[in-house]
């Protein structure tokens, strides 16, 4: 199938990208989107999380800083629900092109 | 059957991705803190209260047992009040509470103090920044809990 590898799909859970994802929420990465570039200020990303190196988590990047790591944060006002990650653009897995509508 | 479910179909599907920065989250308490700043208020009365001069073997061992523990505990109390400071917070709780960033430093400062130090006053006052910092914690939420500790 010439679609897998384009993009992977991926589930949502946890609340910290409220209101734009939903815990159930289903979303399509694009791991080929950082080869060439950098992420950009505004993308929503999934990342390995910098300590828990098995934990995959999705944040909106706030700031790409100039030593080539982001600062990636949660969409969710509520700051029960958020916390910043600073991470290395390695960790970066790629960027969330599409969200599936809840069935 | 809807367009999109049928593209859905197309990824094998399987992969969790959480919308969460640090695993479990959401679970700020400014009372792990205080807990860690007790128990070096605790440990700094029983150093006070010890005679060192003694020369008995005994003496040594709490010594050496309350300063470890001291330590410790000093070292955790500057832990929790970090990760709360730079991860619960957020600018807007800034505007809220301008003194905010000057508390945290300042009860930073005092968990170095305490640690280094033999200073039941400088215990009792980072005793009173976290009081300060559970005021303003507890705040930002809209909620009443009243401040208490254990001892």
């Amino acid at each position: 199938m010439w679609l897998i590898g384009l993009r992977r799909r991926y589930r949502v859970v946890g609340a910290s990208m409220q209101p734009l994802l939903d815990p159930g929420d289903e979303v399509l990465v694009d791991p080929r989107a950082y080869r060439h570039q950098p992420p950009r200020i505004g993308e929503i990303v999934v990342a390995r999380h910098p300590a828990q190196a098995n934990l995959q988590i999705v944040k909106r990047v706030a700031e790409v800083r100039s030593d080539g790591r982001c600062q990636l944060q949660g969409d969710n006002p509520d700051p029960a629900q958020s916390s910043d990650s600073i991470v290395a653009a390695s960790l970066i897995l790629g960027r969330v092109t599409s969200r599936f509508a809840p069935a | 059957m809807k367009l999109t479910h049928h593209i859905k179909q197309l990824f094998p599907a399987g992969n969790i991705v959480s919308a969460h920065c640090d695993g479990p989250c959401g679970v700020y308490d400014p009372a792990s803190a205080r807990i860690a700043a007790e128990a070096v208020l605790s440990m700094t009365k029983k150093i006070l209260a010890l005679n060192p001069g003694d020369g008995s073997h005994a003496t040594a061992n709490s010594l050496s047992r309350f300063i470890a523990i001291k330590e410790e505990q000093a070292h955790l109390a500057k832990t929790e009040l970090l990760v709360l400071w730079t991860d619960y917070f957020k600018p807007n709780h800034l505007e809220q509470f301008p003194e905010l960033h000057d508390t945290f430093w300042k009860a930073a400062k005092l968990c170095s103090a305490v640690k280094v130090e033999v200073s039941q006053e400088k215990a009792e006052e980072l005793m009173a920044a976290i009081k300060k910092i559970h005021d303003m914690f507890w705040a930002t939420k809209g909620r009443e809990v009243s401040y208490y500790t254990a001892s």
